[in-house]
């Protein structure tokens, strides 16, 4: 129920960070923002432009109509027929931006250039600027409003020159909208730096990791939200602590008495001679046994869910194994259900493995497995004790093959492979807990690796934390 | 042997004594660090069975003193405390074993044992002196193929012999190593267990030598 808990939690986590990735909404809503108020200055740069572009545009054609008007005063008054209309031939091909016509106050064309096309021209003859839906016009009268020039201009040029003034400024906008947004990426990551370190500290820790998370270099705007959360952190610290501790002193109180009850009644066994009264006596001590290991699993299955399974100081994780290891076969000397118990134990050249899991957290669970290993082994057959230069501990005892449904179900409390041994049916599942609480990946094999038969566990320790990921605060 | 129990809750602390007693060692029960302390001061004991929450005190702490005062004496720790941390700290203090609360009186007589020997320079469990084969944990005596029947004094005598193979035991000595605090011992009582060890080990492995002990010879 905790896993799944866990697993759904884990899940809103990463659907939420999927959805709301601080980094992901900074860069693209800064890249669109910068884009549009670019955009937005661009048209305005391009509307003003329009504005003086036009106005120098109709300068220009104020000015030429001024310019020619004289000329072609001149020329007109100089003619013999000045009735004849005259178009002017140009010096060498080329296409007229401005043409024009000069007429006499009754609108006869006088005077014309080589590309004017009459039909394109105001039919009244106006003064000043006026525009139809192809041309803007200049006309102006001379000689006593006796002839009348009008000049004329295609309006299609001046958009073409709008557009390529807009596009001259749209063509690196476009080169800058994809710089501007890996720029801002980088930014923006280089600026949460800390805060991507402060999830991945988070997001790396077992259920059990209980110590402070680094909060070196958190923004103002996150530091007192990851200080709370350190505080909240210690006051849980300080809360499972105290219920370790009530554990572990329920844990003596309890076993003292069990001690005295197997210790009077190991001792009347030996007094009382053989018969009805030494059975009895023999049974209580079975039951007391039962109740001594029952009491024993169910406070260790407290301890391993209870959290507080990771510790502050790193200790060697191979001294401790050969500690509980001489310790097992020391217990097998004289207890007559394991006598004749060999522990074979494999460990790494370099003898040493760092962890910070809690020493009695670790101990827990290589116990449980032994005893897994032992219980469910073939008498006179050695358990298969290994401990990798990666953190990897197995524990292999011979065994028929255990089914692959059986096998699956092996780590729910209560449930038991082989019930011909007595057992709680906990230790696997006490095993699970603190494999989960530690952040280490256990797996069942039947039949073990490279055998046709027995039965192995694996725990993969996590490696070693790095002190920077874990300083207090 | 003459072991020191130091145990505060009387129920066990009565069946323990009771246990080894029975197989032939002299026991000192004390309740207190205070008391535990006086009895090592007066007699050097050859094993100390400690608890480790006594009402005066911390059971490590008495421990830590007695390293500290030089002895070497064989220490075994008896508590309720069964984390692996807790077993740290009793063997870096000095024990020599730890045995965790309830326990099999069968394994407490076994580690015992086990410690004893390992003292005596001789893990092995299995002794060979002149044609006698002796067998430490299953408290058996052998002489070519036949087995000997020891009672429970009688093997401790013997016991006291092998731990100082070839050293001169005198009866004081050997007192201590059998009797308890508050034990009636009668003035002859070391002359007559010596003597019945003679008659069923054979007269020439034990030597008397005059107004001083006693020496077990090896070959």
């Amino acid at each position: 129920m905790k896993l799944l808990k866990g697993r759904v939690l884990k899940g809103r986590v990463q659907k939420s960070r999927a959805s709301t990735s601080l980094q992901k909404k900074l860069s693209i809503s800064l890249t669109l923002g910068m884009t549009f108020l670019w955009m937005l200055a661009l048209l305005v740069a391009v509307f003003v432009s329009q504005i003086k572009l036009n106005d120098l545009f109709d300068s220009a054609l104020a000015e030429t109509a001024q310019r020619i008007m004289p000329l072609a005063v001149v020329e007109i008054l100089n003619r013999e027929d000045i009735t004849q209309p005259q178009n002017i031939m140009s010096f060498a091909a080329h296409d007229e931006q401005l043409v024009y016509l000069v007429r006499d106050s009754l609108g006869k064309i006088l005077l014309q250039s080589h590309n004017a096309e009459p039909t394109d021209f105001n039919q009244t003859l106006l003064e000043g600027f006026s525009s139809s839906t192809t041309h803007r016009f200049y006309g102006a009268w001379a000689v006593q409003n006796s002839l009348h020039i009008e000049v004329a201009e295609l309006l299609i040029d001046r958009k073409e020159a709008i557009i390529e003034l807009a596009l001259s400024f749209l063509w690196p906008l476009l080169l800058l909208v994809p710089l501007c947004l890996l720029g801002t990426w980088i930014l923006v990551r280089y600026s949460l730096r800390y805060i991507i370190a402060y999830r991945k500290a988070i997001e790396s820790r077992g259920s059990g990791d209980l110590s402070p998370i680094n909060v070196n270099g958190l923004p103002t705007e996150i530091l007192a939200t990851a200080e709370s959360v350190n505080n909240l952190l210690e006051r849980l610290r300080r809360a499972l602590e105290a219920e370790r501790s009530f554990t572990a002193n329920s844990a003596h109180e309890l076993r003292t008495p069990i001690a005295i009850a197997l210790a009077q009644i190991q001792r009347l066994q030996q007094e009382v001679p053989t018969g009805k009264a030494r059975e009895r006596a023999i049974n209580v001590e079975s039951s007391l046994r039962k109740l001594s290991d029952l009491s024993e699993k169910l406070m260790q299955l407290a301890k391993a869910e209870g959290g507080g399974l990771l510790s502050t100081e790193q200790h060697d994780l191979i001294s401790l194994l050969k500690l509980i290891v001489d310790d097992r076969k020391r217990s097998s000397v004289t207890c007559n259900a394991t006598s004749g118990l060999v522990i074979d134990m494999t460990l790494p050249k370099s003898g040493v493995f760092m962890s910070t899991i809690d020493p009695d957290a670790f101990a827990i669970l290589v116990q449980n497995l032994l005893d897994n290993a032992i219980k469910h082994g073939r008498k006179n057959q050695p358990v298969v004790v290994g401990f990798s230069e990666q953190g990897e501990l197995s524990i292999v005892n011979a065994a028929e093959v255990v089914p692959e449904e059986p096998l699956k179900q092996l780590r729910r409390r209560f449930v038991r492979a082989n019930t011909s041994v007595q057992g709680s049916g906990l230790g696997l599942a006490i095993a699970d807990a603190i494999a989960t609480g530690i952040g280490a990946s256990m797996t069942f094999n039947s039949p073990a690796s490279g055998r046709k038969e027995g039965f192995e566990v694996k725990v993969s320790f996590p490696l070693m934390i790095k002190p920077n990921d874990k300083v207090a605060k | 042997m003459r072991i020191l129990l130091v145990e505060d809750t009387e129920g066990l602390g009565e069946v323990i004594r009771e246990q080894i007693t029975d197989e032939g060692h002299a026991v000192d029960w004390v309740l207190t660090i205070a008391h535990a302390d006086v009895s090592l001061r007066s007699v050097d004991y050859d094993l100390i069975l400690l608890d480790l929450m006594l009402p005066d005190g911390n059971g490590l702490d008495l421990l830590t003193k007695i390293r500290h005062s030089g002895k070497t004496t064989p220490v075994i720790i008896l508590t309720a405390r069964d984390q692996i941390s807790d077993r740290i700290k009793g063997l870096n203090a000095g024990a020599d074993d730890y045995l965790v609360k309830p326990f099999d009186l069968s394994e407490l007589s076994a580690r015992i044992a086990a410690v004893s020997r390992r003292y005596a320079g001789n893990p092995n469990p299995i002794v060979n002196i002149g044609a006698l084969g002796i067998d430490l944990t299953k408290h058996l005596v052998y002489r070519d193929g036949a087995t000997i029947n020891l009672t429970a004094r009688e093997w401790a005598l013997l016991e006291a012999f092998i731990q100082r193979p070839g050293t001169l035991l005198s009866k004081a000595q050997l007192e201590d190593h059998l009797y308890a605090f508050g034990s009636e011992i009668e003035s002859n009582t070391i002359e007559v267990y010596v003597s019945r060890l003679r008659k069923k080990l054979g007269s020439d492995q034990l030597e008397t030598v005059r107004g001083q002990g006693y020496r077990m010879k090896l070959l």
